[in-house]
């Protein structure tokens, strides 16, 4: 239960990326309830996509110096593209409706299949690099700013309000629009303001957390809800907690899982509607209530089942003052080098004209960083090649690491370190898989471990070499600190 | 400022040439309407009053229901004069149930409260007293007891009286029924169409609905307004003959 209420502590490092999943769960479905309702799914995966390309042009054009430079505002960039493309594509999607040419469903699958077309074509051509402008595609909502979560619930709070405010005149004008006519008079604004506050939240929802989970939050928990209820009313509040809890549980697997919170919140928000059509045997209320409890039984013991972590101990609490800090094996297939930060010096080496080899490691940072945190612990802390300069690097496995120790003729106790995952694929956040142990030469007993997998956001890293140097940071704190 | 409908009551009221005569709620003088200006029905003449129960019989897709459509505003008339005697918000209008969307989870009361829509403002918490009535046209409908059910779960008259009450809901002047008997038993049928007597009776509303069932239309109808093949003509209800 620990790992899940530590999620929701406002003093996680998460919980703004968190605050801000929740509050698009929290809101997407009411719109998206309108869309199911009025049989518009179709448009919830449109237009997610349309501002997708949006943002792909927008980026596009920035790289090729049609646009300023906003300094670090990549996603203030990419969110005017991201809206600009979404209203501008309501309004040909809207006039084609009018016109009345052609199949609803099928201009909407024409309208994505281009959208999804050029959002890939504008990254090819986009000379900054495809592997950044896709990061920023995906949305990686765990590297939610501040400044972006005050946006997202300005933004958010808006649509909640309007929808509360207007719930009646919408629901008549998708239900009944010739008893909208003769009450409300041809009141065509309530189509266009249910739009805008779908282009809305899907437009800066797209950039801050990407089409696929925009998507999964408008359509999800909407058709989950359908089958449970027989009121208006009790559909859209079942619709919002439903995505909320699809939005905490799933961002607590994704963490806890190390996978992407997109396809995770969708794939639950899949199992959630099986599960809700399996329910509507029981009574609507019964099963509702039973979902919701389900959701939250499920939340912290499907993956909290790991203990909570320990910190590294004192030295006194393992009798273990003597300690030697092992190298710290790569275990990926990647070198680890951070990048140079003379761009004429990274040239250099990419021509072969110098070395790169003396240049700092992941490991060699992470090293140092254990280092100064063990001596503070007080340990007496050595480093095995001051005994031997062969000395390797050990690997995670204790036996193995505490034959190699003895054959060194090491005694105490051996700190070994092992990294299996460090993805740095924007300055935004660093995805590391890595396990430490303590482990006492003499018998081969196990101290103290820690298993780490996660995604350690940087939100202040101006790039890769720097997100790499502050997640290595913020890990040994959170190592030494528990 | 008088609204578009306010001028259209005095004009039909003038044209009826004294102001003690009842006003025609809806006059319609060499009307001609259809879709994209090709007719479906041409030179219609009616007028319909208050208290009065108007049967509008006809083949299917003779063009009842576009002539309920054009009277309601939601088709334009292609020529001629159409001109009501209240405002369209007192128009109560029950459409056939099958045109209405299953998807929406709706409850009889949901369904109801729609028929006040029109006077709560956005912001506005649904009145109290919009609930009270909205029971006490449930009760007049005989299906109070049903109000927390799904509309669509229940049976095709049951939903029938609960467009019927929404549309009382309006505090309707006229009621507009677009085959209120259509798909159901013949129990149900007596008991709509006794109702729909009532009210023209004890409320004075003025009742104008479409049957393809020509001799049920015939025993009920104060006046009967025939549609077939284009052409409209009216004749005299056996009941007023009756009576």
């Amino acid at each position: 239960m620990s790992a899940f209420f530590e999620i929701l502590s406002p003093s996680y490092l998460l919980f703004p990326a968190l605050l801000g999943t929740a509050i698009m769960g929290l809101v997407c479905p009411l719109i998206g309830s309108y869309l199911v309702l009025r049989r518009t799914v179709f448009l919830g995966l449109t237009l997610p996509q349309i501002a997708a390309a949006g943002v792909s042009f927008t980026f596009w054009l920035q790289q090729s110096g049609f646009l300023p430079e906003w300094g670090q505002g990549e996603r203030s960039i990419g969110m005017v593209g991201s809206l600009v493309f979404t209203f501008l594509g309501m309004g040909l999607l809207g006039y084609l409706e009018q016109r009345g040419k052609g199949l609803a469903e099928g201009r909407l699958a024409a309208a994505y299949a281009l959208a999804g077309g050029l959002t890939i074509l504008f990254i090819v051509f986009n000379p900054a690099g495809q592997i950044e402008v896709l990061n920023l595609l995906k949305g990686e909502v765990i590297a939610l700013s501040q400044g972006e979560l005050r946006l997202l619930a300005v933004v958010f709070g808006a649509v909640l309000a309007a929808i509360l405010a207007f719930h009646r005149e919408f629901l008549l004008i998708s239900f009944d629009r010739d008893l909208a006519f003769l009450l409300k008079g041809r009141q065509v604004i309530w189509d266009v303001l249910l739009y805008l506050l779908a282009g809305l939240i899907i437009a800066f929802g797209v950039i801050l957390a990407g089409p696929l989970l925009i998507f999964g939050f408008l359509v999800l928990p909407a058709l989950a809800a359908r089958p449970l209820v027989s009121r208006m009313s009790s559909f859209l509040i079942l619709s919002s907690v439903l995505g909320l809890v699809m939005a905490v549980f799933g961002f607590y697997s994704s963490v806890r899982l190390d996978l992407p919170l997109g396809p995770t919140d969708v794939t639950l928000g899949c199992c959630v509607i099986f599960l809700a059509y399996g329910l509507r045997r029981v009574t609507a209320k019964a099963s509702a209530a039973l979902l919701i409890l389900v959701g939250l039984a499920l939340l912290p013991s499907s993956c909290g089942s790991r203990t909570a972590a320990a910190p590294v101990p004192e030295a006194k609490a393992i009798h273990a003052e003597q300690l030697w800090l092992a190298k710290v094996k790569n275990g990926t297939d990647s070198s680890l080098l951070l990048p140079a930060t003379n761009p004429l010096r990274s040239l250099a080496e990419m021509a072969g004209k110098i070395s790169s080899d003396y240049r700092q490691s992941v490991m060699d940072l992470l090293r140092d960083s254990l280092k100064t945190e063990l001596v503070q612990k007080g340990f007496r802390t050595s480093l095995p090649e001051e005994t031997d300069a062969r000395f390797p690097a050990l690997s995670s496995d204790s036996s193995s690491a505490v034959r190699i120790a003895r054959e060194g003729k090491l005694s105490g106790a051996v700190f070994v370190s092992e990294i299996w995952r460090w993805e740095s694929e924007s300055q935004k956040f660093v995805r590391v898989v890595a396990d430490f142990k303590i482990v006492r030469i003499d018998d081969g007993a196990v101290l103290w471990e820690r298993h780490v997998q996660r995604a350690v956001p940087t939100p202040s890293a101006t790039n890769v070499g720097q997100a790499s140097t502050d997640a290595v940071r913020e890990i040994v704190r959170d190592l030494f600190a528990g | 400022m008088k609204s578009e409908q306010d001028l259209d009551a005095i004009k039909s009221t003038r044209e009826r040439g004294s102001l003690n005569e009842p006003l025609a709620l809806v006059s319609l003088q060499s009307v001609s309407l259809g879709y994209d200006s090709a007719p479906v029905l041409q030179d219609v003449n009616l007028a319909i009053y208050p208290g009065e129960l108007v049967g509008l019989a006809g083949p299917n897709g003779s063009g009842k229901t576009t002539l309920f459509r054009t009277i309601l505003g939601l088709l334009l008339p292609l020529g001629g004069t159409l001109s009501r005697g209240c405002p369209l918000a007192n128009f109560g209008y029950v459409p056939q149930s099958a045109a209405l969307d299953p998807q929406f989870p709706l409850s009889a009361a949901e369904i109801v409260e729609m028929g006040a829509y029109g006077r709560v403002r956005s912001f506005e918490v649904f009145p109290k007293k919009e609930k009270q009535l909205a029971g006490e046209v449930l009760d007049q409908v005989g299906l109070r007891h049903l109000m927390k059910k799904s509309f669509f779960a229940l049976s095709g008259g049951q939903k029938q009286r609960i467009l019927i009450a929404r549309a009382l809901m309006v505090k309707p002047k006229i009621m507009i029924l677009d085959e209120p008997l259509s798909g159901v038993d013949e129990a149900t049928r007596h008991s709509i169409t006794d109702f729909l007597i009532k009210l023209t009776r004890e409320k004075n509303l003025a009742v104008f609905f479409s049957s393809h069932d020509l001799e049920m239309v015939q025993r009920v109808a104060d006046k009967i307004v025939r549609v077939d093949k284009g052409r409209v003509w009216l004749e005299e209800g056996k009941r007023r003959l009756q009576s």
